[in-house]
């Protein structure tokens, strides 16, 4: 019974997982993070 | 074998030590004679043409730099005490003379040979504008532009590294961010001094350095200049980042103007390429470059300096 | 026979050195940006590679996940990111710890620094210290860039700004190096970063991955994942002698025969080599072939 649990958990991770980065870029959080990747903000990297 | 591994491991961090212990480029341990006798030769030359005119007094004002470069500490000692007096360079008067009048009232914060150093540099810009002026004079107009864009080449101008030749700020046709039209060669002619500020939206550091930036802008109306921002999320006008951006300069009291333009453009193209941010340049009447571009913010004491710095040779260049 | 079946295993560890700088080099792959001074600025940039590579490096192909995440919620729009959550979720149920044992340029650094000669010390007795990385997790990466916000609900990246030495390593020491600008940015936080890098490096020689072990809130999010990830660590106890060189080899103070899963494994493969009997193996798949207790000797006699 409890050795089922693990399958479960991870196929459920897995869709949660898809689901997430889907809503996630739909909000606009890829093109966020892309955004802060190209222009350095010389302090968040420690420089200053 | 394992003393060379553990030497060579302890080298990387001594290499990133001592570039950390080094700021600004230094400028060249030349001889302060042999520029003398440089600056002495190029004071005594009378051009025949304006042509020659402006040549020589591009090739003066880069020995003038040079002076500042070669000691830059001390030079700066002296711009930030002549912030604080704010006896003002007035039309007319020699900057020179000026520089003289400064370094006597701070005279205690300078050992005995700094003094001197200060006071033969002082001495030497002195001659040095009175010999522009004197160009002026003769050929007016020899000082405003660089001769139809040709600049005088380094080893011409007897320069090395340090402050290179001018760099024009790309010329540009753009908007404020309330949709006024906004035109590069006006922006600059119309003020002594353009201090540049590169943003953006989502960059903490460069939106807490607004404030300061906002102060700057304040200060710099007495003298006859400006704060200018370019926030490169706005670039092309987009709506919503012109949106944002606005918000975030209205709750941060901003009131300089900000500005875009497109980004296929020479200027867009140049922001584009800047990839540190925030970053500022000063730019002087003529719409060229001062000096380095000063990368972080503004807030700590070097960089403030530093900004000074370029400030103030953007002000004495649009005082010719 | 046996041993055929684990050859996969024993080539996945044999070759682990290579498979690291190959994905150090993947990570990182734009090289010609250390020269030119620059940074990449592509569209490769919007994903998230799965070890702890700054964004800031010239060389990188993608983005810091750890960073990503602060970026996001540091701004003033966003307080979670679903974006590099799930991207992390999914990394860590198809991967877990192999991240940091294959695929992590930071850890590849660390080991390469522990091949220096020296006195080794062991972490064994120092296991209290692991906890402190799920701390840094959850305090520099998730919490403070939510809530420390300036007056237009902005925050910093903690843990990038104050903590990581890897973005010092790539970013801030490369860039420096090529750009006069920046040079004259370095200031005191420069300063704090680099004794940060210089400390992580020394341990790192005295100690194996004391970073991964004690501070990476990346190593922390994959550990929590272990549990519950596809690839996993397989022990065939009707093999198993209880000989104990597994324990003895394993660098991450984990005992395999016990705790296959454990959240501090980095799925090395050390002990799939040590072991005598062969009875260690990488495994991939659900949860449906997991590891066997002990059991009756006819159980093993049937297989």
């Amino acid at each position: 019974m409890f050795k089922a649990i693990k399958p479960v958990a991870q196929v459920a991770l897995l869709i949660v997982g898809v689901a997430m980065v889907g809503f996630g870029i739909k909000r606009g959080e890829a093109d966020a993070v892309l955004a802060k990747a190209i222009r350095l903000c010389l302090e968040c990297i420690g420089i200053g | 074998m394992k003393l060379s591994k553990i030497a060579a491991l302890l080298m990387l961090p001594v290499l990133a030590l001592t570039l950390a212990a080094c700021s600004a480029p230094k400028g060249d341990a030349k001889d302060a004679t042999s520029g003398d006798a440089q600056i002495a030769e190029l004071i005594a030359q009378k051009p025949s043409s304006a042509e020659e005119a402006a040549e020589l007094y591009q090739q003066l004002l880069q020995k003038e730099n040079e002076i500042f470069a070669s000691d830059n500490a001390l030079w700066e000692k002296v711009f930030l005490a002549a912030n604080k007096d704010t006896p003002m360079i007035e039309d007319g008067k020699n900057y020179g003379d000026f520089l003289l009048d400064t370094i006597e009232g701070a005279k205690d914060q300078f050992a005995a040979d700094e003094l001197k150093t200060l006071k033969a540099g002082a001495q030497q810009v002195k001659e040095i504008e009175d010999k522009l002026m004197a160009l002026e004079k003769e050929f007016p107009g020899c000082g405003s532009t660089p001769g139809e864009g040709e600049s005088v080449d380094a080893s011409t101008a007897g320069m090395t590294n340090g402050e290179s030749g001018e760099t024009k700020f790309p010329s540009f046709k753009g908007k404020d961010l309330d949709g006024n039209d906004v035109n590069s060669d006006e922006l600059f002619s119309k003020n002594k001094v353009t201090v540049m500020n590169f943003w953006f939206t989502t960059c903490k550091p460069c939106v807490g350095e607004l404030g300061d930036l906002e102060k700057l802008n304040k200060e710099l109306a007495e003298k006859g200049g400006q704060v200018v921002g370019v926030n490169s999320f706005t670039l092309d006008g987009n709506k919503d980042e012109v949106a944002d951006a606005k918000d975030v300069l209205s709750k941060k009291g901003v009131t300089y103007k900000n500005i875009w333009f497109k980004s296929d453009s020479e200027a867009g193209k140049f922001t584009s390429n800047l990839y540190s941010f925030p970053t500022t340049y000063v730019i002087d009447q003529n719409g060229n470059i001062v000096g380095e571009p000063i990368m972080g913010g503004i807030n700590s004491a070097e960089q403030r300096e530093a900004l000074n710095k370029l400030i103030d040779q953007a002000l004495a260049k649009s005082e010719q | 026979m046996d041993k055929r079946k684990n050859t996969a295993s024993h080539l996945l560890a044999r070759f682990r050195g290579l498979i690291q700088a190959a994905a150090t080099l993947a990570t990182n792959i734009h090289l010609p940006n250390f020269a030119k001074g620059g940074i990449y600025q592509g569209a490769g940039k919007a994903v998230c590679v799965p070890g702890l590579n700054c964004y800031s490096c010239p060389a990188a192909s993608g983005a810091c996940p750890i960073g990503s995440f602060q970026s996001v919620v540091g701004s003033s729009k966003f307080s979670f990111s679903y974006y590099v959550t799930g991207t992390l979720i999914l990394i860590g149920v198809l991967l877990g710890r192999f991240v940091c044992g294959f695929l992590c340029p930071f850890g590849w650094l660390q080991e390469l620094f522990h091949k220096i000669p020296s006195k080794k010390l062991s972490t064994k007795k120092l296991k209290p210290l692991t906890y402190i990385k799920y701390a840094v997790l959850l305090f520099a990466v998730v919490l403070l860039p939510v809530l420390v916000v300036n007056d237009v609900g902005m925050g910093d990246p903690f843990f990038c700004k104050y903590i990581c030495p890897q973005g010092v390593l790539e970013g801030a020491i490369p860039l420096s190096i090529m750009n006069v600008g920046i040079r004259s940015a370095l200031g005191k936080l420069f300063s704090w970063k680099l004794a940060i890098l210089i400390v992580v490096a020394v341990l790192s020689v005295l100690f194996y991955r004391p970073f991964c072990k004690w501070i990476c809130p990346l190593g922390a999010f994959y550990a929590l994942m272990n549990k519950v990830s596809l690839l996993g660590i397989r022990v065939d106890h009707c093999k198993c002698v209880s000989c104990g060189k597994c324990v003895k080899v394993c660098q991450m103070d984990v005992d395999v025969t016990r705790t296959p899963d454990h959240a501090e494994c980095i799925r090395c493969g050390k002990c799939v080599g040590a072991c005598p009997v062969d009875a260690i193996s990488f495994r991939y798949g659900l949860g449906l072939t997991g590891d066997k207790p002990a059991q009756s000797t006819q159980a093993c006699e049937n297989k």
